[in-house]
């Protein structure tokens, strides 16, 4: 890196923490002039911006996919469901019994923590911008000033730099003792399978199909309509059935015990022998077996 | 109504437990069967995630295939979250275990255990792993007996073909694999499943132009509209027994309750085996504590034998929070079948040319109806999901990072990683023209791995299972030849494009925790405890070759139960 690089560089990190600190100071006043949705709206921000890297707004695939593949999770509100879902159902690091430790917060300070780690050592391929949080919510009812003053590095960061910082947090371990006794394991790694596998079940699944999707889906009914969810819009998935007509057959040959009555197709003429789909699905054989010839393909070295 | 002693109490009600009860009921024993999750399907629960019910269930006529229908939607969000390990009052959180990483234990809490989300595979261990490999001290001859019983309660049969599994095979034979027809496999090749569930109708032929419902009596046997990960109720309108699904739930279960000896007792979770030490050496088991997940309450039985039969996770951390003996290998020696993913996507004009139609349609078929087989390796096989747990399964986690950061110039595969932004978009747009194939690699038992507890990290039932799982470099040269034989099956199979996933180790299948030849003997009777057995996949001395081990752990919990009443009946 050049002489200019390296204090390009060092300038970057220097306003990604100031930035951050304001931004915590911000929420710490706010929390002592009894202002609490400001650190809540810091964890939305954050979790928007996971979900925006992950499953984006992709206006880009319109001419070459179709219209239908342009809304993306934020556009459904996994976010908000993905935060209210790891908040209920998920413990992380500290058991609880009784709900009363708040893991989302956590995590949107986590990856705030990966992005200034990220950015300390250099490996962001793109400036951090105030202005990237703001389009998270578009068409949503916050004003963009508020988003800018909660919004932390993490959200700052361009869509492939979230995701690099995500990554930055599979090399994290630890383990402590709280001073009340609790032990605690937090593995960095379960952060990223909370906001980044987390929301792709969520999107692809039959969740954004419910009547309340702010809530479980227990005891809800589900219109099983293909156009009903937005990721099945996109997949083709066509809903849950109870069935389908496409059995092709068993799987065979002729003069052996898989495989009987009429074959449909031939899958290998190798060797005289071939295999076949049959009508009827015969039975496996209940063949001799000797082992003397194993071979370990790769054998364990001294275990 | 739970009676204050037993000839017999089985701790777990999940793939294996039941077998055991079933043995032990069917030799004329009182038989307590503990689960910690729910009971659903039967009468006595009729809302068994809102209401606590009643307290147990003996009666085979309390089980009820209406209800299961109603209880089990196949909607995956909903039924993930219903069934995974958590309590049944559904305004809980799911059960806290440590794993390391970004991988995931994926186990069911309820009557059937993680068989209500298994796939239905049911082969059998590879001879090889049994006799070969070093850890057993009994023979594969040994189980033959009781996987053939096994095999027939359970109606294990070769799995039907749809497109998916055509395509694979088309693309195995290509590659040059050997197709194989026997249940005993000691060389590579292809087959189809030997699945625990029962053949779909032959009406459901493509060139049958049925038009008919899907539903029982119309339809009897597996519907082909997947639903196996979903717990499967399927045909819909069949009475218990005659759900297509062989989970223990449907086979194991009604066998041991018809007899009239067993009662099981769901939503009750063990934190301690009792014991005795009257001549000051050798404890002798003398029942269990359980605590009831709904009330908080705890209730001790007496037995004259204790069954333990909760997981490769829970019998280790049961042990270790109980006061039993220390023990080298208890919780040690864990096997996952360290496994990967690698997906085929296909051009819709090859399609045509190979299978008559543009389009895979994994969301169609069984979950899982064909396998690639290589004693020494593991195996791989087809995985057909729908799209949200095909995403998270497939494209939610990876071991090195996103797939943009990696260059797979040189690889077997174009992609390689997690995949998140556009290019999951655009990927998954291609859903109906996707095989996944699911690589299971032998691995093997080593001390590092397991479970382990420690004081401070608890929840109700107290200190949690920390579990470790590091592979080593042989398991994963194992995996990492398993995934380019299916990149190259794929590419046979005319694939246009192969991701890998290089996926954190997740615990999909578990064993050898409480082995048999370190923990437990040869009947699976702890060393350390007089009357104390182990009748799950921890008392496994290996992962079975790679194969699902299902069908090897309950041959297993089957001689197991057979042996305890040679020995104390």
């Amino acid at each position: 890196m050049t002489r200019g690089g390296i204090i390009r560089r060092v300038r970057t990190i220097l306003a990604a923490t100031a930035s951050w600190l304001r931004t915590v100071g911000r929420r710490v006043l706010g929390r002592t002039r009894g202002d609490s949705s400001s650190g809540d709206l810091h964890t939305r921000v954050t979790f928007r911006a996971c979900v925006d890297a992950v499953i984006p707004t992709t206006p880009e695939l319109a001419d070459e996919l179709g219209p239908e593949h342009v809304p993306g999770g934020n556009d459904v509100g996994v976010a908000e469901f993905l935060a209210r879902y790891v908040g209920d159902r998920v413990q992380i690091g500290i058991p609880h019994t009784r709900h009363d430790v708040d893991v989302v917060k956590p995590i949107a300070n986590v990856l705030d923590a990966a992005a200034l780690k990220l950015i300390s050592r250099g490996d962001n391929e793109d400036e951090p911008n105030e202005e990237r949080p703001v389009a998270f919510f578009e068409g949503a009812d916050v004003p963009a000033d508020r988003i800018r003053d909660v919004a932390g590095p993490f959200a700052r960061l361009s869509p492939r730099d979230r995701l690099r910082a995500i990554h930055v947090l599979d090399e994290i371990e630890a383990q402590f003792t709280l001073p009340d006794g609790r032990f605690v394991e937090f593995d960095g790694g379960l952060v990223g399978q909370l906001v980044v596998g987390f929301p792709k079940l969520i999107y692809y699944s039959e969740w954004d199909g419910y009547p309340d999707p702010e809530s479980m889906p227990f005891g809800q009914d589900h219109p099983n309509d293909p156009a009903s969810v937005q990721g099945w819009r996109q997949t083709g998935f066509p809903g849950f059935t109870n069935g389908y007509a496409c059995l092709r057959g068993y799987l065979g040959t002729e003069d052996g015990t898989l495989g009987s009555e009429d074959a449909w197709t031939t899958i290998d003429d190798r060797d005289g022998s071939s295999v076949s789909l049959f009508e009827s699905p015969g039975r496996f054989r209940e063949n001799d077996y000797d082992t003397d010839g194993y071979v370990e393909p790769y054998p364990e070295g001294g275990v | 109504m739970v009676d204050a002693e037993y000839d017999a109490v089985v701790v777990g009600a999940g793939g294996d437990g039941p077998v055991a009860a079933w043995k032990l009921a069917e030799a004329g024993l009182s038989v307590l069967l503990l689960e910690a999750g729910p009971f659903h399907g039967n009468e006595k629960w009729p809302d068994p995630h809102g209401d606590p019910g009643a307290e147990a269930s003996s009666d085979v006529d309390d089980l009820s295939g209406e209800l299961l229908d109603e209880q089990f939607t196949t909607r995956e969000f909903e039924m993930v979250n219903r069934l995974i390990f958590g309590p049944a009052d559904e305004n809980r959180g799911i059960w806290a275990r440590k794993f390391p990483g970004d991988g995931a234990i994926l186990q069911c809490a309820g009557v059937g255990g993680t068989t209500l989300h298994y796939t239905g595979c049911h082969p059998r261990a590879y001879p090889a792993a049994i006799d070969e490999q070093g850890h057993w001290p009994i023979d594969y001859a040994d189980l033959l007996p009781y996987y053939r019983e096994v095999e027939e309660l359970c109606d294990v049969q070769p799995a039907p073909v749809t497109a998916k599994e055509e395509l694979f095979f088309r693309g195995a034979a290509a590659a040059g694999w050997e197709f194989i027809d026997g249940m005993n496999v000691t060389s590579p090749g292809y087959r189809p499943q030997p699945n625990a569930i029962r053949r779909p109708d032959r009406s459901l032929h493509v060139d049958g132009d049925y038009d008919g419902e899907f539903t029982y009596p119309d339809v009897t046997g597996h519907t082909l509209g997947l639903g196996e990960i979903a717990g499967n109720p399927h045909p819909r309108g069949a009475p218990f027994e005659e759900k297509a699904k062989r989970a223990s739930n449907v086979s194991f279960v009604p066998a041991a309750m018809r007899t009239g000896n067993v009662t099981v007792r769901p939503n009750a979770f063990a934190v301690d085996v009792t014991t005795e030490t009257p001549l000051g050496d050798t404890p002798t088991a003398t029942g269990v504590t359980f605590r009831d997940t709904w009330s908080g309450s705890t209730t001790t039985v007496e037995a004259e034998v204790v069954v333990l039969a909760a997981g490769a996770i829970e019998t280790p951390r049961l042990w270790l929070n109980a006061d039993l003996p220390d023990e080298e290998w208890v919780g040690r020696g864990l096997t996952l079948h360290f496994g990967d993913n690698v997906m085929g996507l296909w051009d819709a004009d090859d399609l045509e040319a190979t299978l008559g139609k543009p389009t895979v349609d994994q969301h169609e078929g069984q979950n899982i109806a064909a396998r690639f087989d290589y004693p020494g390796l593991g195996m791989l096989q087809t995985v057909g999901t729908t799209p949200g747990v095909g995403a998270i399964l497939g494209f939610g986690a990876s071991a090195s990072g996103f797939a943009f950061q990696h260059d797979t110039e040189d690889a077997p595969w174009d992609t390689m990683g997690r995949l998140a932004g556009p290019d999951l978009k655009r990927l998954l747009s291609d859903y109906r023209r996707m095989l996944p194939v699911l690589v299971v690699s032998d691995d093997r038992p080593l001390k590092r791995n397991g479970v382990t507890v420690q004081d401070g990290a608890e929840d109700e039932h107290g200190p949690i299972p920390l579990v470790n799982y590091t592979p080593s470099e042989a398991d994963r040269k194992r995996r990492d030849e398993l995934a380019e034989i299916a990149a190259e099956i794929l590419r046979e199979a005319g694939a246009s494009h192969v991701h890998r996933s290089d996926s954190p180790p997740t615990a999909l299948h578990l064993h050898s925790t409480m082995r048999m030849g370190k923990v437990v003997d040869e009947a699976c009777e702890a060393y350390a405890v007089d009357r104390l057995f182990v009748a799950d996949h921890s008392a496994l001395a290996n992962g079975v070759g790679g194969p699902n081990p299902t069908n090897t752990g309950q041959a297993l919990a089957a001689r197991t139960g057979e042996k305890i009443v040679e020995r104390y009946f």
